[in-house]
């Protein structure tokens, strides 16, 4: 699993990395809002955790600006004991949870956990790029015509179609859909890309999945 | 009673067979190569003079000869049915081959299926023959029609034909959909046959 953390204060950002990839997360740090927005727009993530009080770009304004570019990974917002208006607006921006400093590490990790759990709820149930559609609930994508998914490939897919035009490893699409403690090799990733690649073509979608062990969802200019 | 049409029945007789020919021999071939069989099974029919009156009829053209041969284009109809969707392509690339045959119409129902979730590829070929046919051509021309699908999209087509027979029944959209999303799962299903097998070629 990996987290987008944006903390201003140095040491704070130093010790939660610490304790994070002690947790078996891959952490990348960031220090001020622009740079969230910027590596959310970069990056697939499973969890973003901000701070509110930041420079350039607030955790507020930086969700926003994430929400409205229709990424809806879960985020934990880092508050000051007095901000409760803060968090109030931080829920309404989009946010899927708080934690007022200071917090105890065991709960912020708990927190993670639980905001990973319930993200396939929060996820909308109809996601649509290029001129393709996805039935996450119906398990179904069309475009021309319409196809049905597996139920790891409706999950691979609303993966991709959340994070379109980001490189992501096989090691991340692997434990986003079969989680960590699953003994399946690894390769069963490129046979599901497989099976979504040939599906999105039986659709005559203007969307495919391209590269071979880092894969990006990539939009087609131009149909054959 | 007679036949539709008229003297013509035999040559229809023999094209049809001529054709199926063709497409056994190409499969024994690739058998041969492969071990592979490029179709499951296949069938052919002239459609019987009963059917091309009724359809005459239906269709208002008077119910002659020439509305048979020559206006009607499935008075021969080859079905193929095969195991894998590649495997559709490569014989609709084989019968293009064919020297004395003219692609006259061709529908992709397989990457455009139809709203209700059909899925097939038709072809209408031209055929040219030493016989004659009832424009006194020689050579004669005639047409033949020939269908190409998977075995689930086969079995979803004469499935769903057998329930079409039920007109005007209660819930009939739902009825519609849930027969759609039916011919969805069996085309997800192909596409991953498909992709299994190019898989294991490629390995």
């Amino acid at each position: 699993m990996r987290l987008l953390l944006a903390e201003d204060e140095k040491e704070l950002s130093r010790a939660l990395t610490a304790i994070l990839q002690h947790s078996k997360y891959a952490v990348d740090a960031v220090y001020d809002g622009q740079a969230a927005v910027e590596q959310a727009g970069n990056n697939a993530y499973d969890a973003m955790i901000f701070d509110i009080m930041m420079p350039k770009l607030d955790g507020i304004q930086a969700l926003k600006q994430i929400r409205a570019s229709g990424n809806y990974t879960p985020v934990l917002l880092l508050t000051a004991k007095s901000e409760i208006d803060d968090r109030v607006t931080g829920l309404d921006a989009g946010a899927d949870d708080y934690l007022t400093k200071p917090f105890a590490m065991k709960e912020l990790l708990a927190r993670i956990r639980s905001m990973i759990r319930r993200a396939a709820d929060y996820s909308p149930k109809v996601m649509k790029i290029g001129s393709v559609t996805l039935d996450t609930e119906e398990q179904s994508v069309s475009c021309e015509n319409s196809i049905r998914l597996a139920s790891k490939e409706t999950r691979m897919l609303e993966f991709f179609m959340t994070n379109p035009g980001k490189s992501i490893s096989t090691e991340e699409l692997f434990r986003h859909i079969w989680g960590t403690a699953d003994p399946v090799d690894q390769k069963i990733v490129f046979m599901y890309v497989s099976f979504l690649n040939s599906k999105l073509s039986a659709i005559n979608a203007d969307i495919s999945i391209t590269g071979d062990s880092d894969y990006i969802l990539e939009t087609r200019s131009s149909q054959p | 009673m007679s036949s539709i049409y008229g003297e013509y029945d035999k040559i229809l007789e023999i094209i049809k067979n001529e054709i199926q020919n063709r497409i056994i021999n190409y499969t024994n071939q690739e058998y041969q190569k492969t071990g592979m069989k490029i179709y499951e099974h296949l069938i052919a029919r002239v459609k019987t003079s009963e059917s091309m009156c009724e359809k005459c009829r239906r269709k208002g053209f008077p119910e002659t000869p020439e509305t048979a041969l020559k206006i009607m284009r499935d008075s021969i109809g080859i079905r193929i049915v095969c195991s894998f969707i590649d495997d559709i392509y490569a014989n609709i690339n084989y019968i293009k081959s064919f020297p004395d045959c003219r692609v006259l119409e061709e529908k992709d129902y397989i990457k455009h299926a139809k709203s209700n979730g059909y899925r097939s590829y038709h072809m209408i070929l031209e055929i040219e023959t030493a016989y004659p046919d009832i424009q006194g051509n020689s050579p004669g021309k005639y047409f033949v029609e020939i269908q190409l699908r998977t075995i689930a999209m086969d079995s979803w087509a004469s499935l769903e034909h057998k329930l079409k027979y039920k007109k005007h029944i209660e819930n009939q959209e739902l009825i519609v959909s849930e027969l759609k999303r039916c011919a969805d799962e069996l085309a997800a299903c192909d596409v991953s046959m498909q992709t299994i097998r190019t898989l294991i070629q490629n390995s």
